[in-house]
């Protein structure tokens, strides 16, 4: 029985952050055909892409856990006959369904645009993916941060941290050392590229697994 | 664990739970199924306290928790299924409708009885259709009150269910829950700093001041065994020690003598001792509950 109130309370999140996921596609996928009209076009279109993105993922992770907690409205999930962990469980699950539905639709958006447009540089396909995997990884750090902080205030300075990484690494991917090899019509996963997103993909995991050992070892979920 | 039903709808063995400027000491306390509670004390006396161990929403650091017959945290979700919690900080999700809620709540809940929640609805004068970010503070707590009867719950706790609320709505709210409590044979805590709604509902009542179980008794016993007594106490005069009586102060002229034990022999010894008895008052809940915990209070001191 409590995991169909599990799974109810996932379907919940979803349910109530529909406008938000809509919102998200929306926004990214009217950004992603701006980057199709000329140098300013790729310019304006790509800050917004990567804003919708970003910004989606911190509304998302924001909306689900810090507010739920602030507006007392976890109290009300609470009295459901679901345990402390498993209601922080459907929590993690149903948030990164919230932001893993978006962030999937604009990843093969970029990814299938790239590959079946006979314009494009089909190696760029590694740079989206590189990106979008920061973005994914972003969103699980702070995540996982506002699992673990209760306060408002370190919950502002965790966001602000990573949007600051992000920056760093767009800096760090955009060198021409770095971007030039992948304006080619060839697929090449360079040491970097690998490094890279294998990075990402265990931010990833660490943030997952820390999560998972927040909610079955706090004691106190109120 | 046993099939047979739980004989209380809860019971707390020994609990502790310390904060940084709060302790919640060896509380002992159970309900018998089908009583009401009222749970009193001050603010900051640990009633939310209790009852979020009580809830598994926080955790014991000593004690033993039964909630519905099944050990807390271990089997707390199994237990909620019979327990319905209403807390007045608690909200619900404002982007959403009170239609929206309680097709959820029913979804969760084979017992859901749509045909009483429809009732709760027009008697509560809500619109089902209106997001709870626009309700006032009432109709949302009437709301999430509603949720919780239509659950048909063995356990309701209410914690502070009144609180905040403006008098009128106050009075709304008590009115439905003393119509509820009449119908329903159900089990239900009732968590407050009014005495007055307390002692409208209550079968037994405890209280509890900074962390600690002061007294629990049925309300009859409560108000049966309270006396306030003004006596008159002639100069040279000393009263002995008498048992049971909780305070002795200056009243103008006379003295006003307090005793948690009313008995007829106690008439014998005051008037033993030289003084004499000129009224002999009842108490109300409120200040056999002021009384209680000053006592309870001097002898901590002591």
């Amino acid at each position: 029985m409590s995991g169909s109130v599990f799974w109810a309370l996932v379907r919940k999140d979803l349910y109530l952050m529909r406008g938000l996921v809509i919102a998200i596609i929306v926004a990214g996928g009217l950004a992603f055909v701006m980057m199709g009209f000329g140098r300013i076009g790729f310019a304006v279109g790509g800050i917004l892409f990567l804003t919708a993105n970003m910004a989606g993922g911190i509304f998302i992770a924001m909306l689900s856990v810090l507010t739920e907690r602030v507006k007392n409205v976890q109290l009300f999930a609470l009295s459901l006959p679901i345990s402390g962990a498993q209601y922080g469980r459907a929590k993690l699950v149903s948030s990164w369904l919230t932001y893993g539905i978006p962030w999937g639709a604009l990843t093969a958006l970029v990814v299938l645009s790239l590959l079946l447009s006979p314009e494009a540089d089909r190696g760029m396909v590694v740079y989206a993916l590189m990106l979008q995997g920061f973005m994914l990884a972003s969103f699980s750090v702070m995540l996982a941060t506002l699992f673990l902080v209760r306060s408002e205030p370190l919950s502002g300075i965790a966001i602000l941290v990573v949007n600051i990484c992000f920056s760093l690494f767009m800096v760090k991917v955009n060198q021409p050392d770095i971007m030039g090899l992948m304006r080619t019509d060839n697929i090449i996963w360079t040491p970097f590229a690998q490094l890279m997103v294998g990075g990402e993909v265990l931010v990833m995991i660490a943030s997952l697994v820390f999560v998972l050992i927040v909610t079955s070892r706090t004691r106190d979920h109120v | 664990m046993s099939n047979a039903p739980p004989t209380h709808a809860f019971s707390l063995r020994d609990l502790s739970r310390s904060f940084r400027y709060f302790r919640l000491d060896g509380l002992n306390l159970e309900l018998p199924m089908g009583q009401i509670m009222g749970f009193v004390g001050p603010n900051g006396a640990g009633k939310s306290t209790t009852i979020r161990l009580l809830l598994g929403l926080i955790g014991a650091e000593a004690g033993e928790i039964r909630l519905m017959g099944r050990p807390v945290p271990e089997q707390v979700a199994e237990a909620k299924h019979e327990v319905a919690y209403v807390s007045d900080d608690m909200r619900l999700y404002p982007g959403a409708t009170l239609a929206w809620h309680m097709r959820f709540v029913a979804s969760l809940f084979p017992g859901w009885d749509g045909s009483y929640a429809q009732a709760l609805l027009k008697r509560f004068n809500l619109q089902a259709e209106q997001r709870m970010g626009g309700m006032s503070r009432g109709e949302h707590m009437k709301a999430v009150l509603l949720l919780a009867l239509a659950r048909r719950p063995r356990l309701l706790v209410l914690d502070e269910p009144t609180s905040g609320l403006d008098p009128v709505a106050r009075h709304e709210l008590l009115a439905e829950l003393m119509e509820i409590v009449r119908d329903e044979q159900r089990s239900i805590l009732f968590s407050s700093h009014h005495t007055l709604d307390v002692e409208r509902i209550s079968d037994v009542i405890a209280f509890i001041d900074r962390g600690r179980l002061v007294d629990a008794r049925d309300k009859e016993s409560f108000l049966e065994r309270w006396r306030r007594l003004q006596i008159d106490i002639p100069e040279g005069v000393t009263l002995p020690a008498l048992d049971d009586v909780v305070e002795v102060s200056p009243e103008g002229r006379l003295a006003r003598l307090t005793t948690s034990n009313y008995q007829p022999a106690l008439h014998g010894a005051i008037e033993r001792a030289g003084a004499r008895i000129h009224e002999v008052q009842r108490m109300s809940l409120e200040e056999i509950f002021v009384a209680s915990v000053m006592g309870s209070r001097t002898e901590e001191r002591t």
